[in-house]
């Protein structure tokens, strides 16, 4: 039973980082280990004997010239890298027992990671904004316009729904503790 | 380098206080993360992702540079500016160790019991 790959679907928003490391650590205690991430909302686990492990996720857009380092860092301090998509950086550690390892040790940085997010979600509104006059504009009016126009409506109330959660996010980090 | 570019940094949190003195040497991450526990008597713990973030404004704001490399690890120091910021931020607490020293009478008991035991 042991290194058998079990591929997951689960779709977690850009906001639900913590629920997407608590299912990680969940499935760990399963004996699902985290191999890789190949695509959004699909998870490839190694299977094998359950373990506590701790998952975190980090959110980066780094130049490939400060990656290597980046990762050097989280490794030496027991950090184990085992997934990246769309600048969602997964990290694992052997947690022992009682510890409560963390990738930020302060608030600012914290708050710091979910402003990263939100400016990437906020370089799409107005472009997609920009793009909906465009579509809608369009001369003939078939059902290929309706759907995409449906689609463009659907994707900007996500984003706007994402950065209202994020906001929201930050603010409560920036209230508590 | 004039006093308004020092005084616009202070004051430093402290977990960059200890970043920049542990910079004084030049080292590494992971050695940075060592340094500060053991300097601030463990009253300090750096996460990575924090150390990280840190090392980018601080070079951005050049109070450190990097200096070389060791494998994949960068290794950074500190700058003229660096230094002169650290030692504004020293500065800073002296005043206030001195302004408990005059004001405070609990302080001014606890320090005067811990100097009879010397």
């Amino acid at each position: 039973m042991t290194n058998e790959l079990v591929t997951k679907l689960k779709w977690f928003w850009a906001w639900q980082d913590e629920k997407e490391e608590a299912w990680l650590a969940e499935m760990a205690r399963q004996g699902l280990h985290l191999n890789t991430v190949p695509f959004p909302g699909s998870y490839q686990f190694k299977s094998g004997e359950p373990a506590d492990y701790v998952y975190r996720l980090d959110y980066q857009s780094l130049k490939t010239k400060d990656k290597e380092s980046y990762l050097q860092l989280f490794e030496d301090a027991g950090w184990e890298q085992v997934g990246e998509m769309g600048g969602w950086m997964y990290f694992r550690y052997q947690a022992a027992k009682g510890e409560a390892p963390e990738i930020y040790s302060d608030r600012e940085s914290k708050i710091g990671k979910y402003q990263r997010v939100l400016t990437y979600l906020a370089i799409f509104l107005p472009f997609m904004i920009v793009m909906m006059p465009n579509i809608t504009g369009a001369e003939r009016y078939g059902p290929f316009v309706v759907i995409l126009e449906a689609l463009s409506f659907l994707i900007m109330v996500l984003l706007a729904f994402g950065i209202i959660q994020l906001i929201r996010r930050i603010n409560q980090l920036k209230r508590n503790t | 380098m004039t006093d308004t570019n020092i005084q616009k940094h202070l004051p430093l949190t402290e977990a960059t206080y200890y970043i920049l003195l542990a910079l004084v040497a030049p080292k590494h991450g992971y050695a940075v993360m060592q340094d500060a526990e053991d300097i601030s008597q463990g009253t300090i713990r750096l996460a990575p992702g924090t150390l990280y973030g840190a090392f980018t404004t601080l070079e951005n704001n050049d109070l450190i540079s990097m200096v070389g490399k060791e494998g994949r690890r960068k290794i950074y120091q500190i700058t003229e500016t660096g230094i002169l910021v650290l030692l504004g931020q020293i500065q800073r607490m002296e005043i206030m160790l001195q302004s408990a020293a005059k004001n405070f009478d609990l302080w001014q008991e606890k320090t005067a019991e811990e100097e009879s035991y010397d």
